[in-house]
């Protein structure tokens, strides 16, 4: 019975294709009704085309499946309808994004320097000192254009009311921008005909854009970059392929590199050793250097942070830029932005009660079961409490851990995540074949001697009925995201 | 530009042992399964039997310590599934995927999954026990398996340095097998021979069925199989792939391709000058076994060159000017 728009049901959260009077949104009409005019067998027929791409393309992420049987590689899900931003609207969040992460980092370089918004009164002192992303060890370093978080990954989530709010900010080696590309790909494969009816605005400069941003860290005028992977067991290989591929950089293992008595670093090849200029590091901060975070890393490279001091090499992201996304510190960006840039945020943050603050903590406590409470430096969705569809036990428990290590909480109001329409297997229900899911929208900024924000960025979607958990380790898939201009 | 694309030493070294492991896995295959139809040949009370084969494979120690007897069951188990025999086939094929794992990206994306399928492949289908057909239907299998990777690499990656280092693999791998096959050979002729004067055709015919090159030798020779012609063909003949002079050749065309490598290279000539010199007509089974030596011990040395010279520390003085070959 293919896609019925008309029987097509939006439950009250804001759909981005769809009004709740079942209607296509502005500039989504064309795309409904091509998806409309499609058969059972040619929806299956594209749906198969996608898969197709996506084996022959290679797209995978890496599951690591436990001792002796190691990683399996899985295919990137992926759903066949686009998800739709207009260009309008884009320019605003975009212009937002760029704001954000340009405040984000003064703000990195202040707490590795001066410290001046501590004695404005901003932010309390020991927030920051207390932060496990906090690096006493990058203290007085300046990296070059002082920037620390070049590549940042935010989260953005639309609510019931329409608004984007900022979710919370990846600084640290934010994933998933290779997908982005490569669902373009896919979608060009399967639906060529959409992209004659529609002005959809390229996503494919990324690498070129990161290149350039990474070489805008270097003084010389070709230099060597490598991009360091943690290696084929990480779930994000196939991206630091990808990337050091579509960059024509080299890909490294830290075993690769190695730094001398000089603090300069080499990577080891068959003609010897070769000067490295720039690292794109996909290795947390703690892994980086042995000599100087764990010890037992075996994924860094002794001596590499005594060359970053030195500055005879640049890492991009700078270590200690983590003291950025910590949970805490996110509820002071508004702050952050209005005293570095004078200026008013562009993009809201998601309310957020701060558990530290006796008011706000006591609101917390009193509400448990209309609140999600998130840990401040964990990522990945994990250690959170999901307060309306937790268990008394559950709550009781947060309560307690809240009020043992109050730093280490803060709190919002269950969002109404909004919804696209997905391709589904069962055909008699409502909408036919498309069911609303779930959805978030991760951008990507770049940040350099220039600051470069995506053209949309990767739609993560959340497969299963009802869920909000997009990550693609459970159950999550993706969407393209296609920024419109309408030609009117 | 985000600077040149240089060849990793790791990466290099991966790529040396894959072609090695490779290599190793189709040789492994083909002398088991030779070996077996060959003992039907041959009287029971013949000792040579499944003992030459574990000579061959270098691991008379472990095999001795492990087994014992070295029967027909024991000893293609030991050849074919045990994990702790570090020649044994499906270490071969798995130490081939763990080093192929790492070259995604320089690897062609259907041949690592290839290599991946036939250990999958080899683990369902040679797991014991088996009978003779299965087992021989089983090697032959691995043994195409191989063969259609290679090819596939051959016709699709990028023949740059990765690529001579794998085919270096391939040949060392190769110079080692065919000399290990002439030297077990030569062995058991000598310790028995008295014994075995009727059936030393059928065994220097075990030889060239070992090496594939009994149909090349028929062409080539146009006589009959005996021990001097034998020697001559495999020692001396630059066209048949699996004797001692043809993947010299081929190595040093391989190194030739390569950076800084008048090191390796000297080695190598000087180890084609020595088969090139070697007049193995006059030889006694002895003289054959001295040469056998001197080439093994020589073909060593330029494995460590090799790896001297491309994968471990390089203290060579570092140099920004990018490389005038592309790797």
């Amino acid at each position: 019975m293919s896609i019925d728009w008309h029987s097509y049901r939006t439950d009250g959260f804001w759909d981005e294709l769809i009004t709740g009077s079942g209607r296509a949104r502005k500039g989504a009409g064309n795309l409904c009704r091509v998806l409309a005019g499609l058969s059972d067998e040619e929806l299956a027929g594209r749906r198969t085309a996608a898969e197709l791409a996506i084996r022959s393309m290679g797209i995978t992420f890496t599951v690591y499946t436990g001792e002796g049987s190691g990683s399996i590689d899985r295919v990137w899900p992926f759903d066949i309808i686009p998800r739709l931003i207009m260009k309008k609207e884009w320019d605003t969040v975009s212009a937002g994004l760029a704001q954000r992460v340009r405040a984000l980092n003064k703000f990195i370089d202040d707490i590795y320097h001066d410290q001046h918004i501590f004695g404005d009164d901003v932010l309390p002192r020991e927030y920051i000192e207390k932060s496990k992303e906090f690096r006493e060890e990058c203290r007085g370093i300046s990296p070059p254009e002082r920037v620390w978080a070049h590549v940042c990954g935010s989260d953005l989530v639309r609510d019931a009311d329409g608004q984007m709010y900022v979710l919370e900010d990846n600084l640290r080696v934010p994933s998933g921008v290779s997908y982005m590309l490569e669902n373009r790909e896919v979608m060009k494969r399967v639906f060529p005909e959409l992209f004659e009816d529609y002005v959809i605005h390229p996503v494919d400069d990324y690498p070129n854009q990161l290149a350039a941003c990474l070489r805008s860290l270097s003084p010389r005028r070709s230099p060597q970059i490598v991009v360091l992977t943690p290696g084929i067991y990480n779930s994000a290989y196939f991206e630091h392929a990808y990337l050091a591929n579509a960059m024509a950089a080299q890909l490294v293992e830290g075993s690769d590199l190695v730094v001398d008595k000089a603090d300069k670093v080499y990577m080891r090849t068959i003609e010897g050793l070769v000067p490295v200029d720039v690292i794109y590091r996909r290795i947390d901060d703690l892994y980086l250097d042995p000599e100087v975070f764990r010890d037992d890393s075996i994924l860094g490279v002794p001596g590499l942070m005594r060359a970053w001091r030195a500055g005879n090499v640049a890492l991009a992201n700078a270590p200690g830029c983590g003291v950025a996304d910590d949970k805490v510190i996110y509820t002071y960006v508004p702050e952050i932005i209005r005293y570095y840039l004078s200026e008013d945020p562009i993009l809201p943050n998601v309310p957020s009660y701060r558990c530290v603050e006796k008011d706000q903590r006591d609101y917390v406590l009193a509400n448990l079961d209309k609140l999600v409470v998130k840990p401040a430096n964990e990522s990945g969705g994990y250690g959170m409490l999901i307060g309306p569809k937790a268990t008394k036990t559950e709550r009781d428990r947060f309560a307690r851990q809240i009020l043992a290590n109050p730093r280490n909480y803060m709190a919002q109001p269950m969002l109404k995540l909004s919804t696209a329409p997905t391709l589904v297997d069962a055909s008699n229900q409502a909408g036919g074949n498309a069911e609303a899911r779930h959805l978030d929208l991760r951008p990507f900024i770049l940040s350099g001697a220039k600051t470069y924000v995506t053209t949309g960025g990767l739609t993560r979607v959340a497969l299963k009925k009802g869920s909000i958990v997009v990550n693609s380790s459970q159950g999550g898939g993706s969407k393209d995201t296609w920024v419109v201009d309408l030609d009117e | 530009m985000t600077g040149t694309l240089h060849t990793l030493s790791s990466t290099a070294q991966r790529s040396y042992w894959l072609g090695r492991y490779l290599e190793r896995a189709e040789s492994t295959a083909r002398l088991v399964m030779v070996n077996g139809h060959l003992l039907y040949d041959l009287p029971k009370r013949l000792p040579l039997g499944w003992q030459g084969l574990v000579d061959i494979t270098g691991n008379r120690t472990s095999f001795d310590e492990l087994y014992g007897e070295p029967s027909e069951k024991n000893v293609t188990r030991f050849l074919i599934n045990d994990s702790k025999n570090s020649g044994s086939l499906f270490r071969s094929l798995n130490n081939a995927r763990e080093n192929v794992r790492t070259l995604r990206g320089i690897i062609p994306r259907a041949c690592v999954e290839s290599i991946n399928e036939l250990y999958l492949y080899a683990k369902d289908s040679l797991s014991e026990p088996l009978s003779r057909t299965r087992r021989t239907q089983g090697l032959s299998e691995v043994q195409a398996f191989v063969q259609r990777i290679e090819g596939f690499m051959s016709a699709n990656m990028l023949h740059d340095s990765h690529w001579s280092f794998l085919r270096m693999g391939n040949f060392i791998e190769r110079a080692d097998m065919t000399s290990r096959i002439i030297e077990v050979g030569c062995d058991h002729m000598f310790d028995e021979a008295a014994d075995l004067e009727p059936f030393t055709d059928i065994q220097w015919r075990s030889v060239l069925l070992s090496l594939d090159a009994a149909q090349s030798y028929n062409q080539v020779v146009q006589g009959p199989v005996n021990q001097n012609a034998v020697l001559e063909f495999l020692v001396h003949n630059t066209q048949l792939p699996r004797s001692l002079a043809y993947p010299l050749n081929s190595l040093r065309n391989s190194v030739r391709d390569l950076p800084h490598h008048d090191k390796a290279l000297r080695l190598i000539n000087r180890l084609r000058r020595l088969v090139a010199n070697t007049d193995v007509s006059t030889f006694d089974i002895s003289d054959i076994l001295a040469f056998v030596d001197s080439f093994q011990i020589q073909l060593a040395a330029i494995h460590e060159m090799v790896s001297k010279s491309y994968f471990t520390f390089n203290p060579r003085k570092p140099t920004r000017k990018s490389s005038t070959r592309k790797s």
